[in-house]
Formats: C-alpha cells, sequence, structure tokens
C-alpha cells in the first residue's frame, strides 16, 4: 500500500487500488466514524484506514462482526456525523438486520455501506448478488466501475445520504476492489472532530409496528424522489452511436464492453448505457434509450437483475425490443465476466462476427499436462498445521478405540483445510456455522461432532451457538485455533489482540475465559506448537462425554513474523542434516509445508528464504535430523 | 496504443509492491494505466497474478486471452499457469526458481518416486511451443547480490524497464521504488532494479528490442 497517495492534501493523479480510492473518496468528504469487519475483497478499506488513523481525526473501530460494524457507524450517522463501513457480500447478510431497520429510521448524518460481492467466489462461499439489498431494503445504490469512480461515488454518496436522510450502499465486485488505476485525487479540507450533543438534536429513531407502517409510505415516498434525482445523475452515460442496437450495462461490466467492442471491431458502433445508480433505477433514462432501438443487450455478473427490469420498461415504451442477456442465453449467471466472454455473448446476441478464443485455451492446456496445482496452503511456520497434525494423531488413536468422527470445518485459515493433499472436512459453511450444526448433528449422528473455528470467527459469530451447546447439553468437542490476528484477510486485529485499530492498546478477551464463564466443563489452553503433548490432550477432549474445547494458541506466523521484524528479532531457519537423515519422509508425509521440497538425492530439503523457523518439523522428526541453521538476513 | 503485462509468481514474492511501483511510475509520469489483481485465498504459498495494462487503449481490468505481450512469472511454473493470455510472439521473462507446491512432493512420495518433479526444462520446453522470446532470470541470484534476498521482484522490474515497449522512463522507475519500498531497503532495491536491467542487456536484449542504454 502506498500510503502518501491516500495522505496527499494536494489535487493530482495517483495510482491507487479500489479500495484506496474508497479510503480516499471519505475522507475528502470528511468522514469522522468508520467501523469494519475484514473480509476480501473489502479488507484494505479497513488496512488503509487503520494505516491512515495517526495522520487524520476520525473514529475508528474494528468490530466483531459486520452487524456491529454497521450499528456502530449507524450510531455516529444518528448523531448526524458521517460514518461509513464497508463489508463483503456475505457480511451483509449478517449486518443486514440492521440494514433494513435503517432503511425504515433512516439517518441524520451521511452513512455509506461499501457492499463487495464476489462473482467467482474468488474468496467467498458463494457467489451471491447482493444488488437485491438494495430494492429489499429500500436503500440507494452507486455501483463503481472503475477505482475514479469508486472514489467520486464514495464522496457524493455522503451529500446524497444527508440529503435523503438514508444510508447509501457503494456495490463494488471483486475486479474493483482489487483493480488498479490512475484516480485523480482533489483537495480537502478536514474540520476538526468533535463530539455532538445528542439532546440538541432531539430525533427519534425507533420503528415498530405502526410506526413502521407509517415510516414504509416514507420510504416508498423517498424511493421516489431518489430515482428523479437519478435521472440526472453523472453517474448514469450514454455513448450514442447511429445504431439500432444498445448495451446497458453497469460497474466492471461496462470495461469489459468497451474492452469487447473493440476486440469485436464495433467501437463506437453500438450505443452504451452506463448505469451507476442501479437502486432506485433511473427509469425515464432507461426508456428514452430503449426506445429507438431495435436490438438491446444488457451485460451484468450474476443475476438479471437490470435485464428484468428492462423487460418491465420495454412492455409500455418499446414492445417489439428484442433483449439479450441471461434470460436469452447469450450470458450465464454463474461466474465472473471478463472481456472474452463479454465479447462473445454479444457476438452471440447480433450475429457479428464471433469472437474465437478457445484454440489458446485448448493449446494451453495442452502445455499443462502434469503441471501441479498450487492450492491455497497453510504458510511455512503456521501454527494450524500443527494444530492439525496433533488432531490427526489423536482422531487416529480415538478411531482405533472405536470413536469415529465428523468434521465440521468454519471460515478462516483453517479452511484450507478441504483442500488437497489434507481434503478433511464433512462441512464447511459460512462464519460460526461449524459449531452450528455440531449442535444439530450432536442430537443425531452416532459419530462424535469436532468442530473447528478461529478466533476471530469464534468472536464474529461462533459464541451464540456455543451457548446453545451448555445450554440444551450438546456433546461435542470444539478446538478454537486461536493465532491472534483475523491471519486470513490480511492479520487484522480483533478480539484476540491486544491492539486496537491504528496499533493503539486494547484489551485482549481471552475466550477461555468467555467458555468457562458460560459453564463449558472441559476447557483446555495449549500452545499450538506443542505438537507431543497436545495429542494427548486432543485425545481427552474428543473422549469428554459433553462439550469439550480446547483453544489452541500461537499467533500467526505472519503477523509474528511482522512483530519479529519490528522488534529485531531473527528469523531462525532449519535445516535438514543430510548425514543423520534416513528418509522416512516423516517431516513431509504429515506435515505439507510449503518450505520443503526433495533434493536430488531424495532427501528432504528445507528452503532457508521459506522456512520461518517455527521448529515444529523438527520435533517431529524421529531420527533428530532436522536442526537450527544461522541467522537469517 | 497498449502494452500488456501478466505478472504470476507465488503469494509472498512481491507481486503486489512490483504492481505498486509500476503504477506509481505511471501516475508520475502521466500514463494510463488499469490493473486486475488476483491475490488467491492464500497469504503465501498460493498463486498470485496481476493484469497489467499500461496505455490508452485499455479498458479492461482484465487482459483478453492472447493480448498479452509481456509476461513476467516470478516463479517458473505458474508462468504456464496463465499462459493463454500471451501473444503468440509475447516475451517471458521467467525466473529460474521454482517453489515446488507441498502436493507435488507429497504426490512424489506417494508414489514412491515414480514421478518426478514438474522441471524446469519441462517449463522451458513448452513454453517455447508459444513464443520464442524467453529470457531465464536468476532473479534470487541477483537479488540475493543486491543484498536482500526479497528483491526479486525488483530485479524483474529492471528486467522490464530495459525493453524498448515499456514507456516509463528509468528515472521514474527509480523514484517510485524510492518512494514505494521500507526505506531501510530502498539502497538494495535499487542495486536489484540495476542488476535486472544489466541482466537484461546482456541476455535479453539480443532477441527483443530494448530502450538505449543510458
Amino acid at each position: 500500500m502506498v500510503l502518501k497517495d491516500v495522505l496527499a492534501k494536494e489535487a493530482r493523479p495517483a495510482f491507487m487500488l479500489g479500495n484506496e480510492a474508497i479510503v480516499r473518496g471519505a475522507l475528502e468528504a470528511d468522514v469522522k466514524l468508520v467501523a469494519f469487519y475484514p473480509g476480501a475483497p473489502t479488507s484494505e478499506v479497513l488496512d488503509t484506514f487503520s494505516a491512515a488513523l495517526d495522520s487524520f481525526d476520525y473514529q475508528m473501530e474494528i468490530s466483531s462482526n459486520e452487524k456491529v460494524a454497521l450499528e456502530v457507524v449507524a450510531g455516529g450517522a444518528f448523531s448526524g456525523i458521517r460514518s461509513l463501513t464497508a463489508m463483503k457480500s456475505v457480511g451483509t447478510n449478517v449486518a443486514s438486520d440492521i440494514l433494513f431497520v435503517l432503511g425504515y429510521t433512516g439517518v441524520r448524518g451521511g452513512l455509506v455501506i461499501v457492499m463487495a460481492d464476489d462473482p467467482h467466489a474468488h474468496s467467498s462461499q458463494s457467489e451471491e448478488d447482493g444488488r437485491f439489498f438494495g430494492p429489499n431494503a429500500y436503500i440507494p445504490m452507486l455501483e463503481p466501475s472503475s477505482v475514479q469512480e469508486a472514489k467520486d461515488m464514495t464522496k457524493k454518496a455522503f451529500e446524497i445520504s444527508e440529503r435523503h436522510r438514508v444510508p447509501v450502499i457503494i456495490r463494488t465486485v471483486t475486479r474493483v476492489n482489487h483493480q488498479s488505476g490512475i484516480v485523480q485525487l482533489e483537495k480537502f479540507e478536514r474540520k476538526e472532530f468533535k463530539k455532538v450533543k445528542w439532546q440538541a438534536l432531539s430525533e427519534k429513531f425507533t420503528t415498530l409496528g405502526e410506526v413502521a407502517r407509517q415510516k414504509k409510505l416514507k420510504m416508498l415516498k423517498r424511493s421516489i424522489a431518489l430515482s428523479q434525482e437519478f435521472e440526472t445523475s453523472e453517474f448514469n452515460s450514454i455513448t450514442q452511436s447511429d445504431s439500432e442496437i444498445g448495451i446497458i450495462t453497469s460497474s466492471v461490466s461496462y470495461l469489459h464492453v468497451l474492452e469487447a467492442l473493440k476486440i469485436l471491431g464495433l467501437q463506437n458502433k453500438i450505443s452504451i448505457l452506463k448505469l451507476g445508480t442501479t437502486y432506485p433505477l433511473p427509469r425515464k433514462l432507461i426508456q428514452s434509450f430503449i426506445k429507438k432501438l431495435r436490438k438491446l443487450i444488457v451485460v451484468e455478473e450474476l443475476s438479471p437483475y437490470l435485464e428484468k427490469e428492462v423487460y418491465v420498461l420495454a412492455k409500455d415504451t418499446n414492445p417489439d425490443l428484442k433483449i439479450f442477456g441471461k434470460l436469452s442465453g447469450a450470458f450465464s449467471e454463474a461466474w465472473e465476466y471478463n472481456p472474452d466472454i463479454v465479447a462473445k455473448g454479444i457476438a452471440l446476441s447480433i450475429e457479428s462476427k464471433r469472437h474465437e478464443y478457445n484454440d489458446f485455451i485448448i493449446n494451453a492446456k495442452k502445455l499443462r499436462v502434469n503441471l501441479p496445482d498450487r492450492f491455497p496452503t497453510f504458510c511455512a511456520g503456521c501454527p494450524h498445521r500443527a494444530t492439525f497434525v496433533a488432531l490427526n494423531q489423536a482422531l487416529k488413536i480415538q478411531v482405533s478405540k472405536g470413536q469415529n468422527h465428523y468434521f465440521a470445518n468454519d471460515i478462516g485459515c483453517y479452511s484450507m483445510w478441504i483442500y488437497p493433499p489434507i481434503s478433511r472436512s464433512d462441512s464447511s459453511l459460512c462464519m460460526g456455522a461449524g459449531v452450528g450444526v455440531a449442535n444439530g448433528l450432536s442430537h443425531v449422528i452416532e459419530e462424535r461432532v469436532v468442530a473447528i473455528i478461529g478466533d476471530s470467527t469464534f468472536f464474529h459469530a461462533g459464541i451464540p451457538a456455543v451457548v446453545n451447546a451448555v445450554h440444551n447439553g450438546n456433546k461435542f468437542t470444539l478446538f478454537v485455533l486461536d493465532n491472534s490476528v483475523t491471519a486470513m484477510t490480511g492479520q487484522q486485529y480483533n478480539p484476540s489482540t491486544e491492539y486496537i485499530a491504528g496499533g493503539k492498546k486494547g484489551k485482549k478477551v481471552l475466550i477461555e475465559d468467555i467458555c468457562k464463564g458460560i459453564g463449558v466443563e472441559f476447557v483446555e489452553v495449549v500452545d499450538s506448537y506443542d505438537v507431543k503433548n497436545n495429542v494427548e490432550i486432543f485425545r481427552k477432549a474428543l473422549a469428554f462425554d459433553g462439550l469439550s474445547v480446547v483453544v489452541s494458541r500461537r499467533e500467526c506466523a505472519l503477523y509474528g513474523d511482522r512483530v519479529k521484524r519490528r522488534q529485531g528479532i531473527p528469523i531462525v531457519p532449519y535445516y535438514v542434516d543430510k548425514t543423520m537423515c534416513k528418509r522416512p519422509y516423516v517431516c513431509l508425509r504429515s506435515f505439507y509445508c510449503p518450505a520443503y521440497e526433495l533434493d536430488k538425492d531424495k532427501q528432504p530439503r528445507i528452503s532457508l528464504e521459506l522456512c520461518d523457523g517455527c521448529s515444529v518439523c523438527s520435533k517431529l522428526c524421529p531420527l533428530n535430523s532436522i536442526k537450527r541453521a544461522g541467522v537469517k538476513k | 496504443m497498449s502494452l500488456d503485462v501478466f505478472i504470476c509468481g507465488v503469494g509472498g514474492q512481491g507481486l503486489v509492491l512490483l504492481t505498486r511501483v509500476i503504477g506509481d511510475a505511471c501516475a508520475r509520469s502521466g500514463i494510463k494505466i488499469i490493473t486486475g489483481e488476483m491475490y488467491g485465498l492464500s497469504q503465501r504459498s498460493g498463486a498470485v497474478s496481476v493484469h497489467m495494462r499500461i496505455g490508452d487503449d485499455a479498458f479492461s481490468p482484465l487482459i483478453p486471452i492472447g493480448k498479452a505481450d509481456i509476461m513476467i512469472a516470478l516463479e517458473a511454473i505458474e508462468s504456464l499457469r496463465y499462459i493463454e493470455y500471451l501473444k503468440k510472439d509475447a516475451v517471458i521473462l521467467l525466473n529460474k526458481r521454482i517453489m515446488h507446491p507441498p502436493i507435488e512432493t507429497s504426490e512424489i512420495i506417494a508414489k514412491k518416486f515414480n514421478k518426478d518433479y514438474f522441471s524446469l526444462d519441462q517449463v522451458l520446453k513448452n513454453l517455447e511451443k508459444w513464443t520464442p522470446n524467453i529470457a531465464l532470470v536468476d532473479a534470487l541470484k541477483l537479488a540475493k547480490e543486491s543484498g536482500n534476498v526479497r528483491t526479486e521482484n525488483t530485479v524483474f522490474l529492471g528486467c522490464l524497464s530495459a525493453l524498448e515497449a515499456f514507456p516509463v522512463e528509468e528515472e521514474n522507475v527509480k523514484q517510485s521504488i524510492t518512494d514505494s519500498v521500507p526505506k531501510k531497503t530502498v539502497e538494495m532495491n535499487l542495486k536489484a532494479f540495476e542488476l535486472g536491467r544489466k541482466n537484461a542487456y546482456d541476455s535479453l536484449c539480443k532477441k527483443v528490442a530494448c530502450r538505449e542504454k543510458n
């Protein structure tokens, strides 16, 4: 991250990540309160705000989940303070309870909610289309296609929010959040942060029964007003041509459309309506665009959200209009788009020259025969690997005693247990669901249920399911893999860290204290690296006739490295003593560390560049042939 | 005109920083650039790729199939994973380094050594079926020479900056390196940049058009 560009006070061009541009837009809008739970592809919004906290006077929180984060910023917005949160698509599900309510209550200060969908499920459990939150909650929605728009829309969203007293969603997709490009920075001045007097505001944010029914009517009027405003929004644009063929598109698909038309040699030969305000839709603008067209192609990822709206509008305006999109079969509702897919879909719709690129893919596949896969895997030094080595041994012992297992995985780095070469997990669902289903499974299956959850996920959505297990007497074993940070999204602080946003000192919340406090009878805390001793403790937990919780604790290796570097503590790698190694391959068979490979003598070799010095493999080697090397530079 | 560069490697090799430096240098030079970055699920050791598009004529953050002019492969095996993005005469800057994924090693042991590692020779043989313009770079060696083993990415930046097709002036790239890398490593990165550039003039520039040597 190049923080200097986010901080720059002067107007100039800068190269930025979409997420950084969102932060810049919010800073230019003088945002005063931000709160997040990290989630790809939005995590860099949190990281950038956290890094910039020293330079500006906003309040910031890394919250325990997305719902809490949205409630935190709602508190700010109720008080007239400009506030922002960002969350990944599935995080919006968690926050949706308060999201719908905020549609009713409205807000006083600008409230912007960045919601990032992840077509292609690059880093999510589903390809959810969050656009339906807009119309469902009557909350306006803007969709940037480029990094420049990401900044401009974020800034503008605060004004829209305050004008209509409603939260505004900035809906992005991974290819916008993780797109970088040139952004024109604007000069900005920030006002000093001051607490407000609630009593001076005298406003109520309530909704229930009759109050809700009245607010619903207001909400409908608000959406009409927004729709009228969006008819002339700068974020909707038409590129006119003489053709009777038009394209309606939004988000990153707009950029793919421009590229696709170039590929097909149709640049400036097809009219384009690019929509930036996708709820409420500028209906008149759409109607005037489609009025004289013969054919219309709708290009959007995931659901036919715009396409269905266009069908409705065309019924009155242009009933003979031929509409191409997902419903016509030209495009798929599955997976993300790219210029080639869009070019193919356009060509199919208008029967133009076909866009052929299959030969490239077929030939490339031939060159990839026997190419090894590179699945996501645990980093060198990852404490989860050590936990799993001990757990696998404990499970094996229990199996030999007649106890079999159901394995409930959860969302975090440990999810990677579902990938080869380990490939072990009976379920891997959504945040905290491993503990939730463990409750149900413990009622109905004969096997012992083993649930795994990380520290951050435990705080996020795991606790209610553990309370449920204690109260109902459900018997299973829960392993909490506590690596002190939210590792998978970039090692953000969480309640298990002694730091909070901006690297300030916070209070570490102990998982074992929570478990003991709610009445779990078997609670053990172990050091993840202590594999040999952990096997027996894990086994006892599995054999316990009741709910057992084991907290396996050791900080994330990447986070630990960062701390070590800061404190000047060297990382001492290990090496295999070739004279002692008799090649039993224990280090390779059960450990799967990316620092390992085989040398030309078929002996294990540790890459000094990759080894993190965790020492776990050295403890597993029956021949003691793995030793500490010199200090790494 | 546009120059499409496909960058690939393994998490932890500094692809993101490399992208930042080039982007910052473009911003400094008034050149348009757009990128699409794929970090993958894992922080380290997973596949990472960046679509980089420099110039006015590129719209999408993703390079169309068969259109990339240059590939920078920070890890050799990864080059084949994205080969379909390259033009048939594309330039490939290929790191000699192979980082064998754990699954490959575990399969070799499971098959009792009736299987070998995917080798650099195999990579080269397959790449040559696509394009003749391949420059092999021993980036780890050059990075070590610079005094910081983590500067492989900057070595490649040096190689790239020698190419005629790369539109950013050397001075602007160096300024961006200075502004973007940790302060303690600026000198080592600038050295790695020079070593990469020299490496290009010594080998690559015999095959591919390069900028005039300063």
